[in-house]
């Protein structure tokens, strides 16, 4: 195996990137071979499926399966090698749908085709994995040297990113033939092998401009379905009762348990990034959705163990169940363990008849709130206090820190930086990250709360939004708003949102904790000089160059 | 290997545990060893989840990453247990509740029986239901594989019987047991009917499957050491497990046969799945495998083995027969890493 998509890849003085026989993830070597080889499957599929739209005959089903496919193969999503053989076979099946639908859209002229997207899986395991090294993402490394296969790296994982969030929206009702025209493109591209550094540049941008619109196409699925999320506060201690705790990021999901649940006597519990359900006015209006349990995803381990119900992954991050609560963690969507239940089709019988069987919570501590719910409806609704604030004064920045979190303990930074940061600013919040910050009061500017806490990493699109319309209040550029950007990244959707960030042309954003393995010096200098991106030095030092407009 | 170190491990609800840890056996893996499965993920120095503090001992750091644990870190006593080898006694505190990383302990709990019936054979298929545990949690959780103690409530007597069903959630246990002609538990099993009560302790045992492995799996049973396998192979239905799998049975005679309806009822979930009856003497017209399983697995596996496809192999019952298969995997080549056996003898 050789794995290097996520922050906490394996790094040593001699090389980047996980490469024995277990990732630090978790994710075996035959698990991660698989995943390259249904990566490769899929850059063919959209080989296929764009010369069939080139013919007139868009195949949605090829994209829907694209984004699920590259969905399971995130950073902590699907662990289970016999998923993957699937999978794999699954793409080889529809290819030669779509290469059927070519051939009668096309006649009989048409060229053949070569690479992934003539690329035959073997049927029998021992040889499918024999054909690993072809699908690798380092294939070629010896000609083609580190920076490509890097740069082809960050569109690939970026890609990743947009496909999550497009596989969200999609469950939300919301997908679009120009999205699946601009996925099957970039990822054609990338079938193509790509070599020219500066075409793989703009392409990972155009990944960036994607994920704006999969970003946008969420944002309508979410609001559209759920209503725009409101300021309120979300009890995080237990109450007395069965429960079940409900991780991922897929509302959809938690909206179909929430109704299969109803008057049942079972509360639901988010974790991790399911703390937004609660601002969401169709989901909180459920009661018995009663409140957020633990922190973020690396501490489920203990978090699990020591809830007194079942639990439903409904997307990344899953990491290894521990024999205490094996039994009683069900996946669902691309998620998945072997040996651990998923549910298909939102039948959740065997999960809540789970619920009623174990104690639930018999003590209930004196209860405490975080406060949550600032999407850019609620935050540009009291846009007019907010510039009259800059106006006068009481608000002399912003900051966005926001991101994934992690275990690793450098991520003290983000915690530490917003500790510090001066009482006549305000911090704009997302993702997971906030774990860290997000239980201790932070105080208000007039009736502007300090740190406003904007939902999911996906919900970008909200502060990108706020941004926007703060720039235009302000009349200037995005760039020299007093605002700025401290990001934390681990897996693939942060890659996504960066690169619609850099897309959007934003500089001057501190990226950590570490930066991507696979970004290699010299690329790395290329992004310094385009946009100033900067890894973090300490939260002192990058604090008071914020402020003194060394950055933003 | 050097002599081992004691590891007392206290945790977040302020519990103690002890373990050796050799000094070239790193914590994490000493505490998995002996059943403590503690936070872990890389498992290489690299994620830092498998933090601890130190506070007494010293402990030589192998290769960790310093955004894992810094060198101020280290300074306050702070270390990653996956990359911590003693050099002395350790008492080591963890940020998990005792709970988080042990399994489940064996509990006794109160049983009722909901089933009892011949199922051919001599053998006698029992059900039992289970009363909440006393913290109130009414399913039944334990890995398909392992066993129960069951005993008597007038006489005490215990009995180990392998589970045949999956964990579940209304507290159901299934079991095959062979009647012997002196048996004590048999002796109550003629008589028992639902409704009567006995105590149930466990789980127990460390037969399991592979659940992570691709290769073939073939299950070898000798007359109620199919309690198990039927466990393992009701559980991939459920998992929707797609690799080639085989059963082969082992009984004496064609009149042993039990469980046929169950045996039918599996090739429903794992359609897939093919069944070798292996009757070692036969009396009457058997058209079947005529032989003990170890033959038919020798017969079979080396021409798989020749094929290229090495399979997972799960042996369970009587002594002999898990040994003659063993001896046959072992002199065809198949690692040791992929026979899994459990042996048991019957008892009065």
């Amino acid at each position: 195996m050789f794995c290097y998509q996520c922050e906490q890849t394996a790094r040593s003085a001699d090389s980047l990137g996980c490469a024995s026989a277990r990732g630090n993830c978790g994710k075996d070597a035959t698990t991660s071979d698989l995943q390259d080889l249904l990566i490769h499957e899929v850059k063919g599929l959209a080989v296929h499926a764009r010369r069939a739209r080139e013919l007139g005959s868009p195949q949605r089903e090829a994209g829907q399966f694209m984004l699920y496919a590259l969905f399971t193969t995130l950073t902590n999503v699907n662990f289970n090698p016999a998923r993957f053989t699937q999978l794999i076979n699954q793409a080889n099946q529809l290819r030669d749908t779509v290469q059927a639908a070519c051939e009668q859209a096309g006649g009989a002229a048409l060229e053949p085709l070569a690479g992934a997207a003539a690329f035959v899986p073997a049927s029998d395991i021992e040889a499918l994995l024999a054909q690993a090294p072809e699908a690798a993402i380092t294939a070629g490394i010896e000609q083609l040297g580190e920076d490509v296969i890097g740069l082809r790296a960050l569109v690939l994982y970026g890609l990743k990113g947009v496909a999550a969030y497009a596989h969200h929206a999609r469950m939300l009702g919301q997908e679009s033939d120009e999205v699946y025209a601009e996925m099957e493109r970039l990822l054609a591209f990338l079938a193509d092998e790509p070599s020219d550094a500066g075409q793989l540049v703009n392409e990972a941008l155009a990944v960036g401009q994607l994920n704006l619109q999969v970003m946008a196409l969420l944002d309508a699925g979410n609001t559209g379905r759920f209503g725009h999320p409101q300021p309120g506060q979300v009890r995080t201690t237990p109450v007395v009762g069965k429960a079940i705790l409900v991780s991922g990021h897929d509302l959809v999901d938690l909206e179909a348990l929430l109704e299969a649940t109803q008057d049942q006597g079972i509360h639901v519990y988010t974790h991790g990034e399911m703390l937004p359900a609660h601002s969401y006015p169709e989901l909180k209006k459920h009661p018995h959705l009663i409140g957020n349990y633990g922190g973020a995803w690396q501490d489920q381990q203990s978090e699990f163990a020591a809830f007194p119900g079942p639990v439903l992954m409904t997307s990344n991050c899953i990491i290894e169940p521990q024999p205490a609560y094996r039994q009683r963690i069900f996946t669902s969507g691309p998620v998945g363990w072997p040996g651990v239940r998923h549910i298909e089709n939102h039948d959740y019988s065997t999960l809540i008849a789970a619920a009623r069987a174990l104690p639930g919570f018999k003590d209930e501590p004196a209860a405490q709130h975080i406060t949550t719910g600032f999407g850019r409806d609620a935050v540009l609704g009291v846009a007019d206090q907010v510039i009259d604030a800059v106006k006068a004064g009481a608000i002399k920045h912003f900051f966005l820190v926001g991101g994934c979190d992690g275990a690793a303990p450098g991520r003290n930074y983000y915690s530490d930086f917003v500790e510090q940061t001066p009482q006549d600013t305000v911090v704009l919040t997302l993702g997971c990250a906030k774990y860290r910050f997000n239980q201790q009061d932070h105080g208000a500017i007039g009736t502007i709360p300090r740190l406003l806490d904007m939902g999911q990493c996906n919900d970008s699109y909200s502060a990108i939004k706020v941004a926007a319309a703060l720039a235009e209040a302000f009349d200037c550029e995005l760039n020299e708003l007093p605002l700025s950007m401290v990001l934390s990244w681990f897996e693939q959707k942060a890659a996504a949102v960066l690169l619609t960030l850099l897309a959007l042309g934003v500089r001057n954003i501190r990226l950590g904790p570490t930066l991507p393995a696979f970004i290699t010096p010299p690329v790395l200098a290329k992004l310094v000089e385009a946009f100033n991106i900067q890894p973090l030095t300490t939260p002192e030092a990058d604090l008071a160059a914020a402020l003194q407009g060394k950055v933003a | 290997m050097s002599k081992a170190f004691k590891v007392e491990l206290h945790t977040r609800d302020g519990q103690q545990l002890g373990f050796d840890c050799a000094p070239d056996e790193n914590v994490l893996a000493a505490a998995a060893r002996q059943g403590l499965s503690l936070p872990a993920m890389c498992r290489s120095g690299s994620c830092g989840v498998c933090r601890g503090h130190c506070q007494d001992g010293a402990i030589e750091l192998g290769p960790h990453s310093p955004e894992a644990l810094s060198e101020a870190d280290r300074q306050r006593g702070e270390t990653l247990l996956c990359s911590s080898y003693p050099r002395s006694d350790l008492v080591v505190a963890v940020d998990v509740d005792l709970a988080g990383i042990q399994a489940p302990p064996p509990v006794e709990r109160e049983a009722t029986v909901a089933v009892v019936e011949p199922v051919g054979g001599e053998v006698v298929n029992l059900v039992l239901l289970l009363s909440p545990d006393p913290n109130g949690d009414a399913s039944v959780s334990f890995e398909v594989g392992q066993y129960m103690e069951l005993t008597l409530p007038d006489s005490g007597v215990t009995r180990a019987y392998s589970i045949a069903n999956t964990p579940n959630w209304e507290g159901r246990l299934e079991f095959y047991i062979r009647l012997q002609p002196e048996g004590h538990f048999s002796h109550w099993l003629r008589q028992a009917k639902a409704g009567d009560h006995l105590k149930i302790r466990g789980p127990f045992g460390h037969f399991s499957l592979d659940e992570s492995s691709l290769a073939p799996r073939w299950f070898v049973a000798g007359g109620t050491g199919l309690a198990p396998i039927l466990a393992m192979l009701r559980w991939m239905g459920e998992m929707g497990a797609m690799q080639p799998t085989r059963l082969y049975l082992g009984l004496n005679r064609e009149s042993d046969r039990f469980a046929q309806a169950e045996l039918a009822g599996l090739q429903a979930i794992l359609p897939g799945l093919r069944q070798v009856l292996c009757v070692w003497h036969p009396q009457g017209e058997w058209q079947g495998f005529v032989g003990n399983p170890a033959e038919a697995l020798k017969r079979d596996l080396a021409e798989s083995l020749a094929a290229g496809k090495s399979p997972d192999i799960y042996l369970c019952g009587p002594p002999a027969m898990v040994a003659a298969c063993e001896a046959v995997a072992s002199a065809l080549g198949l690692p040791a890493a992929k026979i899994h056996s459990e042996r048991f003898l019957p008892s009065n």
